[in-house]
């Protein structure tokens, strides 16, 4: 066992905390009263991020789907594409959670795309950021899968979907969809019949400025601001035939491509659990930096054993949960099937920094929810919330795990 | 991070404790527990296995293997029967105070003997059988003499109370100074002065032998007496982050073997048509504690493997193990009590065996520094704080605890 972090690894948190540290958290809360991070921001980012892109691992870490290993990894030949993303994602989401869900890129869409799509798909999809990015444009695509009536229950979803000539028609509105409004391109999911359930289900790319493809409301949110929120609406949407995700051959047979794709989630599940580490962990050391001065009767407030108790839990869950989120990372990374550790990954992490960032405002008291510059607890509080929720709520990492760990079990 | 890989040394020294532990141990576990001891062929294929030495240095003609291996090697034994690690012979709490506490003859001229002689125990006698009311400090006392040093004293809740041949004895040796004014002092069994008091019964653990020993005028040479390597404070907070993680790495197997007893009741006992394990409550109760102990596990992995390769950065070191006791000893207990839950009424009688595990889990977690005492100190080392002992220490007339 070796828990060092590689070099790469250190020079990539190095980088990015530093970067968090001065640069992004001082905006932090003004990206947040806006609603967005600056595009200047970004590019910058963007151009900063494309003089380390010649290596794969740090692509890999900075979301580029086109960046992580082709082949599969081993445990003769292992990858470090997730234990390097990881460790990336914990520091840009203690610097600021919702500026990591702006940075332009396929986002969630990456995934099914490289999973299902065939190799045009890929290249022109992939090939489309490509371009912008080398344009010095931003360029985005994004995952619309939940909807009003459907999120977690996936067999749920009604937009519906009919092929008519070389033409798909979609039908339906689509929710909570990251980058959704400012995407390129959108993965929609649809049925051709719900009462197929998932034997039904298609995965179609819809370009942004498609005909039927509208955005409806952007969301205004408890936390994670700064991130674009979007409902989309479809209103008989025509795609052309060419824009079903790995074509009519990936939904044929009973182990389809499509349920392949859905299957990546297990590797983002640990990546949002490290984000939501970061979280945690900055409302950890925010506390114990404020409490170390403090003085409470007289006493200093760290001679009080019911607050630095509280203290040391807080940093021991999130602490545990870091260790899960690294075997996860190390089993995908060596190839070893690991859903039952990616969900565990994320109910704990998740778990632990809601908690921690509670905690941190208990102790704080009434000047732990004062909104200010310098002060981002309040931010983080609002922020980590929906971490508990999004790629799957804790309650659906629970019955996720528990198929895993008890013999026969189907749904409940 | 690189890897979550044991070496191939540990995995096989891993597997083969873990074979020992299912085919031997499991099946005996109320045999032992019933016997108050570890029965004599078990001992002797413990021995074999050569894992009551395992940390013992090269140079004492021990196997000199890495915190990280015992911790792997003691969570199988706990897996099998958390007192088995405890009934077993070799030094015990002897062997971490010596390893930190000790120099290199004290080392080689202490510990050889277990590794020559393996039915041999050692003992640590810490906690206090009354404390002191009115200063810090224990109420044993080592005073000056010549060379050497003359102990009184009489200690309490110390594991192989009678069965140690040696002790590693704390006490005041300046009164004026609390608990900046201790040592430590090594004694043999035999020694005059010497006398072992009753055999505590306890709520869990039964086969460990935990008592009082007290010494009176006990004349211990200067060779005895342990230093900390110039350090004493610092070496003593060292030999209790050894301790505590063993300790922690144990309470992960009990975590481990309660959790997975449930698991199974759960697959087997229906209720309303169907598994138990198929309503959510029981299922969402056992996801959260698997995953209670897989971290658990990970903390005390991490923790050791510090342990093994930051010797010299102290804070890392004890932070560490100090987080990785107290989340495994909570997460132990938490599973021994929900193993009980998920049995129900049948958790509570003693024709299955989880009743047993959530009466080890409390007795262990007063075994070695207890989650508060390693959450106090790790908030200590985090906020930077003065290490003051008696805040980092597990302070006998406070909690007294199990060495």
């Amino acid at each position: 066992m070796e828990f060092e972090l590689t070099r790469k690894q250190k020079e990539l948190k190095d980088a990015l905390h530093n970067l968090g540290r001065y640069v992004i958290r001082p905006m932090s809360l003004q990206m947040d009263r806006e609603h967005r991070v600056p595009d200047a921001f970004l590019k910058q980012f963007v151009a900063m991020a494309s003089s380390v892109r010649s290596d794969q691992d740090v692509g890999a870490a900075l979301g580029d789907a086109e960046e992580i290993k082709r082949e599969p990894p081993s445990r003769e030949k292992p990858s470090f594409g997730n234990r390097t993303a990881l460790v990336g994602a914990e520091e840009l989401a203690w610097g600021d959670a919702s500026l990591l869900l702006c940075l332009p890129g396929a986002g969630l869409g990456g995934p099914p795309v490289k999973a299902t799509g065939t190799p045009a798909q890929k290249k022109k999809w992939f090939g489309m950021l490509a371009d912008a990015d080398k344009r010095g444009d931003l360029a985005w695509g994004a995952y619309g899968l939940t909807e009003p009536g459907a999120g977690s229950d996936v067999s749920g979803i009604r937009t519906t979907c009919r092929k008519d000539g070389d033409h798909w028609v979609i039908n339906g509105r689509k929710c909570y969809i990251t980058n959704g409004a400012r995407a390129a391109w959108v993965v929609i999911f649809a049925t051709v019949d719900p009462a197929l359930g998932r034997a039904g289900q298609r995965a179609f790319v819809v370009e942004k400025g498609t005909p039927g493809f509208t955005v409806g409301k952007i969301e205004e949110k408890l936390g994670l601001r700064a991130s674009e929120t979007a409902e989309l609406v479809l209103d008989d949407c025509r795609v052309p035939a060419e824009n079903l995700l790995g074509g009519d051959a990936a939904y044929e047979g009973k182990s389809t491509g499509f349920q392949t794709a859905m299957k990546t989630f297990d590797s983002t599940r640990p990546l949002v659990a490290s984000m939501a580490l970061g979280i945690g962990r900055a409302a950890y050391e925010y506390v114990c930096d404020a409490v170390k001065e403090r003085y409470m009767l007289s006493r200093p407030v760290p001679r009080y054993h019911a607050i630095v108790e509280r203290l040391a839990k807080m940093h021991r869950r999130l602490e545990a949960a870091r260790m899960l989120t690294w075997k996860a990372a190390w089993m995908a990374d060596t190839g070893q099937p690991n859903a039952k550790e990616a969900s565990m990954s994320k109910a704990a992490a998740a778990q632990a920094a809601v908690r921690a960032c509670f905690e941190a405002i208990e102790i704080l008291g009434a000047d732990g929810t004062i909104q200010r510059e310098d002060a981002l607890l309040e931010k983080w509080f609002r922020d980590i919330k929906v971490y508990d929720i999004f790629e799957g709520t804790g309650q659906i990492q629970r019955v996720v795990i528990s198929k895993r760990i008890l013999s026969d079990l189907k749904s409940f | 991070m690189k890897s979550f890989d044991p070496t191939e040394e540990q995995r096989m020294m891993r597997d083969t404790v873990a074979d020992f532990a299912r085919e031997k141990l499991r099946e005996r576990s109320r045999e032992i527990e019933g016997a108050r001891a570890l029965p004599e062929d078990l001992r002797r294929a413990i021995a074999e296995l050569g894992v009551t030495t395992l940390t013992i240095p090269e140079a004492a003609g021990g196997a000199g293997m890495s915190a990280l291996t015992a911790a792997l090697v003691e969570e199988e034994l706990a897996w099998g029967d958390a007192a088995v690690p405890f009934a077993m012979p070799g030094p015990a709490a002897l062997g971490h105070a010596l390893l930190e506490l000790a120099d290199d003859e004290q080392q080689r001229r202490l510990l050889e003997p277990f590794v020559s002689e393996p039915a041999r125990f050692g003992a640590v006698a810490w906690s206090e059988a009354r404390p002191h009311a009115r200063r810090a400090g224990f109420n044993t006392i080592a005073k000056r003499e010549g060379d050497g040093y003359v102990l009184d004293g009489q200690k309490a809740f110390v594991l192989n109370a009678g069965l140690a041949s040696t002790y590693v004895v704390f006490a005041q040796t300046d009164e004026s100074r609390g608990w900046d004014g201790i040592g430590a002092f090594v004694i043999d069994a035999a020694a005059k002065g010497v006398t072992v008091g009753p055999r505590y019964t306890t709520l869990g653990l039964d086969a460990a032998t935990f008592g009082e020993v007290s010494f009176q005028q006990v004349v211990v040479p200067a060779r005895d007496a342990l230093l900390g390597r110039g350090d004493f404070a610092r070496a003593t907070r060292r030999f209790f982050a050894r301790h505590a993680l063993s300790m922690a790495a144990r309470a992960v197997g009990l975590a481990r073997a309660a959790w997975e007893v449930s698991r199974t009741y759960a697959d087997e006992r229906k209720a309303f048509g169907k598994p138990i394990g198929h309503f959510q409550s029981i299922a969402f109760l056992l996801a959260d504690r698997h995953i209670d102990v897989e971290g658990a596990r990970g903390l005390v992995w991490r923790a050791a493997w510090t342990l093994d390769t930051k010797s010299g950065d102290d804070v890392e070191v004890l932070a560490r193990c100090a987080e990785a006791a107290a989340e495994a000893l909570e997460v132990a207990q938490q599973c021994g009590a929900d193993a009980v839950q998920i049995h129900g009424g049948a958790g509570f009688v003693r024709d299955y065996i989880v009743e047993k595990y959530m009466r080890d889990s409390k007795q262990l977690a007063l075994c070695g520094p207890t989650s508060t005492t390693s959450d106090q100190l790790f908030a200590a080392l985090a906020l930077g704080a003065p290490l003051d002992p008696a805040l980092v220490l597990p302070v006998p007339d406070i909690q007294p605890i199990f060495t």
